[in-house]
């Protein structure tokens, strides 16, 4: 039941903004109100039942239509938990962040809190049609914040992401359906292990699924939507947009594809892994040539994104641990380079990294943090991408060692990459005589930031705080796929 | 043949639906000044047809009268629920407009005739019966497409739904003919026992005859291109309500034919409506994506969406026919509230595309529930038009039959190519800044916001209205 009360929430909230006055402030402080609620509430379950994710108070199953074995069934575990507790985090977060949007705030606050309740229900689905239901959810409003509250791009690049998604969520939907009624029921729990079909049945049904997934991440070359997304969104949807929604598309392979699905998976783990080396290498070069500092974030997001789906490929316990953390671990170096960069933008009045430089000097806390979360980006020990990323590759290259070999090479480029955009961005000579008056980042800014850097350093360092609450499932995983 | 007490419960609906008919008939020649009295009986009429079937649907009532050529079941019932309940909204919308033309009366008694038309057609199981009802369903529409006698496209529109509709009806006729020269009989329990043995050249011939019938009132393409024309020149309240209520008695009907009258011939027709079902989908489609009217956009819409009801006729095979048969009922009713809804909202906006710009802030009840019609129509959860294409799909998986396959393939294509004009609309409602300040609410327009909350709420909540539909299926007397 607290599963459920956690994710409607954010609806009774969408509800009340809409019903405040048109007043700024008390647009901002309500969203802030109902958006520590859920998070209040998941950190609550993870304190009270944390390694005990499947206790009875946090599931629910009730019949919604009985003939195809459709319900209302809900429950946490550890491949979704860090995903929905973060879902909660970054979406208080994305209300800090909302500096930069400036109209209609509260039905912007509405909307945000309508993804919110898609994408926590994504990460607490225990049935097919009720995670695609959820997943769909998320859409619309994504396309509206995007499409109402973007730059001058961003109507062009809200219908791009949007017929993007679309395609691959109705390709990934014929898959679910295929699967449910063939196996007689749509419960996950039912459909562990295959739910009793035949190999070459599951293959045909993976591939739609997997389809369908790999838009959502995005894995290249299925990223076409991306940049004009990324670019033109305010920073307060960035959060969102990168820090949660390409794990919709990760969990669901982690959660669905994987072990519902395991002989049909099988024959394209080696293709998935070659998908994730892709993404890694492509992202870095990419990120090489941006000109805009946001672009280079999006790109490195895109990056990092394919360690994911190399520790999902790898099938063992190291890999798989790396892939459900660094959907954790993604989440939160890339929110917090996104709200750097904005806040470097809305002082400077540029995101070109060849008008940027010597900003350290001004601004030494944005700075300084920016640093930490390019250090992080590129996989410092005693970081929490490091954990993640280290084992995805280690679990990687078990199973593929010249892909595993391949995602460490991308390592060094992230690193050449970060260390030259922080070179010519914050140190160095003053660049412009009109950033000599710039001021740091103000304590709202910071407020957004700070809770992003510490967490980095807590996982890296006490990982365990993760790890523990995620291997219970990944070993179901691993006896999903084993005796099958 | 006597003529019992249960016999009038039967035709119950029927009766009630021509009480009013004529009622409303010499209510409107009287007070043809008091347009507030003959439209509240024409929606009274449509709700008591409404009340008897669900009466009848409750109790359970079923069997069938005549000779067996009339027969109710929770099936026949069940579309007729739908189609009084469309022509209750239609009824709404239309009070207002028909009533500056001074003849309300007249024009509220076509929608109430095609309504009696459409509700005895889903409940025939005799070919000329069946034809007789089409045509009571069909003659009356020709005249309230071309009601509009301010507009010249209305007359134009008329026309040609007349004559394509004449020349249907006579293919059809010359289908039902050869059916019933190879049969021997019009009842379709005797078709179905001449076709047992297989398809002869002549009941092949009689049965594309019939289908192509079918297809030219069901709008699939080839058959479909009166529709636009039909659409855009009909008062909105006639293009609302013929997109949905007899097209989905059209379905109904075309469905008890296949499956009571040629079940044995199940591969050649399942064959042919595959092939109708793509090419229905890609023409309904790619004609939409060039309109900036809104109410053509609409029209070649409700083609694609033929289309799409036309791939649940080519499951109809195997273990998915259950399946295939819920994915009709569930699809006609999902479509007839999103887009009944939709069409009625250009009453209240406009038809050109840029009508809709900025409706967020002037309007924004008006476009909260254009959004939930459009992203239905694409087909997104949790909204009515998901369900009926979720449907489908599962009746398709179940089929087994490649061809099949091919079609639900077709499907998944086409809703991703029918985003851009649907979410084109959305765009102008959301992201464009309004053209001029917020017109003032139109004398009248109360009941037709009425409808359109209505329907708005309806189409969101569709998935709690699931569960009721598919207990019917189990005892819908077709399988």
């Amino acid at each position: 039941m607290i599963t459920t009360i956690t994710i409607f929430i954010p609806l009774l909230g969408a509800i009340l903004m809409l019903l405040l006055p048109d007043d700024a402030r008390v647009a901002r402080y309500a969203a802030l109100g109902v958006a520590a609620v859920p998070l209040l509430l998941a950190t609550y379950i993870y304190f009270a039942f944390g390694e005990t994710l499947d206790a009875a108070p946090l599931s629910q199953d009730a019949t919604w239509i009985e003939s195809l074995n459709i319900g209302y069934r809900v429950g946490l575990n550890g491949l979704g938990f860090g995903m929905f507790w973060l879902t909660t985090l970054l979406t208080l977060l994305a209300v800090v962040a909302s500096w930069d949007v400036r109209d209609n705030l509260k039905q912007y606050f509405a909307i945000l809190f309508i993804a919110e309740l898609g994408m926590l229900g994504v990460f607490a689905a225990q049935d097919l049609i009720l995670f695609y239901v959820f997943f769909e959810i998320t859409l619309i409003p994504m396309y509206l914040l995007v499409g109402i509250w973007g730059d001058e791009n961003r109507r062009q690049a809200a219908i791009r992401f949007f017929i993007y998604t679309f395609l691959g969520s109705t390709v990934m939907l014929a898959g679910f359906l295929a699967f449910g009624i063939l196996a007689d029921s749509f419960s996950m729990e039912a459909l562990n292990a295959g739910g009793g079909l035949s190999r070459t049945a599951q293959i045909a049904i993976a591939a739609p699924i997997l389809f369908g997934l790999l838009v959502k991440v995005p894995a290249v070359p299925l990223h076409g939507w991306l940049l004009d997304v990324y670019v033109s969104s305010p920073i307060s949807t960035n959060v969102v947009l990168s820090g949660i929604l390409p794990k919709l598309g990760t969990y669901g392979l982690i959660r669905i594809a994987i072990p519902l699905l395991p002989q049909g998976v099988e024959p394209f783990l080696p293709f998935l892994a070659v998908l994730g080396v892709v993404n890694i290498l492509y992202g870095s070069f990419v990120a090489f040539l941006q000109p805009d500092l946001k672009a280079l974030v999006a790109y490195s997001s895109i990056g990092t994104l394919g360690f994911i789906l190399l520790g999902a490929a790898s099938g063992n316990a190291v890999g798989l641990n790396g892939a459900v953390f660094q959907q954790v671990s993604h989440g939160l170096y890339s929110a917090l380079l996104f709200i750097l960069v904005g806040v470097i933008a809305a002082r400077t009045g540029t995101r070109r990294i060849s008008e940027l430089g010597g900003l350290a000097a001004r601004m030494p806390w944005a700075g300084g943090l920016l640093a930490l979360g390019a250090l992080a980006a590129m996989g410092l020990p005693g970081l929490a991408v490091f954990v993640s990323e280290f084992l995805s590759i280690m679990g990687g290259y078990e199973a593929f060692p010249v892909q595993g070999v391949l995602a460490a090479l991308g390592i060094i480029l992230s690193a050449m990459y970060l260390l030259y955009m922080l070179a010519r961005v914050i140190f160095g000579p003053i660049e412009r005589p009109k950033y000599e008056g710039i001021s740091d980042a103000g304590p709202v800014e910071m407020a957004a930031i700070v809770p992003l850097a510490t967490l980095l350093l807590v996982l890296g360092i006490f990982p365990a705080l993760l790890i523990s609450v995620q291997r219970p499932a990944v070993e179901a995983i691993l006896s999903a796929i084993g005796g099958s | 043949m006597a003529v019992t007490g249960e016999t009038f419960l039967a035709l119950l609906p029927e009766l009630v639906a021509t009480g009013f008919l004529i009622l409303v008939l010499m209510v409107g020649v009287f007070a043809e000044r008091n347009v507030g009295l003959v439209a509240g009986l024409a929606a009274l009429g449509s709700l008591a047809v409404v009340g008897s079937a669900a009466v009848l649907l409750a109790i359970g009532f079923s069997g069938s009268f005549f000779g067996g050529g009339f027969v109710v079941d929770g099936f026949a019932l069940y579309f007729k629920l739908i189609v009084a309940g469309s022509a209750f909204f239609a009824i709404l919308a239309a009070a207002r407009w028909s009533g500056y033309t001074g003849d309300a009366g007249e024009y509220l008694t076509l929608i109430l005739s095609v309504v009696l038309g459409s509700i005895l057609l889903v409940s025939m199981r005799d070919l000329f019966g069946l034809f007789l009802a089409i045509e009571l369903a069909t003659i009356p529409s020709y005249a309230m497409v071309a009601f509009d006698r301010s507009r010249r496209e209305s007359a134009e529109g008329g026309m040609k739904y007349l004559i394509t509709g004449v020349i249907a009806s006579s293919v059809l006729l010359y289908g039902i003919v050869l059916i019933y020269g190879v049969a021997g009989s019009a009842a379709l329990s005797d078709v179905a026992d001449a076709f047992a043995s297989g398809l002869s050249p002549v009941a092949v011939i009689g049965l594309v005859l019939f289908i192509s019938g079918f297809a030219f009132k069901i709008s699939a393409a080839p058959f479909h291109f009166w529709t636009p024309d039909a659409y855009q020149g009909a008062p909105t309240s006639a293009a609302a309500f013929l997109s949905v209520a007899p097209k989905a008695a059209f379905f109904g009907a075309l469905l008890r034919v296949l499956l009571e009258g040629m079940p044995e011939s199940a591969p050649t027709w399942t064959a042919v409506m595959a092939f109708l079902s793509i090419l229905t989908m890609f023409v309904g489609n790619l004609f939409a994506l060039r309109q900036s009217n809104v109410r053509r956009m609409l029209a070649y819409s409700s083609v694609a969406h033929s289309g799409y009801i036309l791939a649940a006729f080519a499951a109809l095979q195997g273990q998915a026919v259950p399946t295939a048969v819920e994915a009709i009922l569930i699809y006609s009713a999902a479509y007839a509230l999103m887009n009944l809804g939709a069409f009625l909202v250009i009453d209240l906006v406009g038809e050109d595309t840029k009508s809709f710009n900025g409706l967020i802030r002037t309007s924004p009840g008006v476009a909260l529930s254009m959004g939930v019609f459009m992203a239905s129509l694409v087909g997104i959860p949790p909204f009515s038009g998901f369900f009926g294409k979720a449907w489908i799909i599962l009746a398709g998986a179940q089929s087994g039959s490649v061809l099949v396959y091919v079609v639900i393939g077709a499907l998944v294509v086409n809703s991703v190519l029918s985003v851009p004009y649907y979410f084109g609309i959305i765009r102008n409602m959301f992201f464009e800044e309004p053209a001029g300040p917020a017109a003032p609410a139109k004398d009248g327009s109360g009941a037709v916001r009425f409808s359109v909350y209505s329907l708005a709420v309806a189409t969101t909540l569709f998935g709690l209205l699931i569960i009721p539909l598919s207990a019917l299926v189990q005892n819908s007397g077709l399988l």
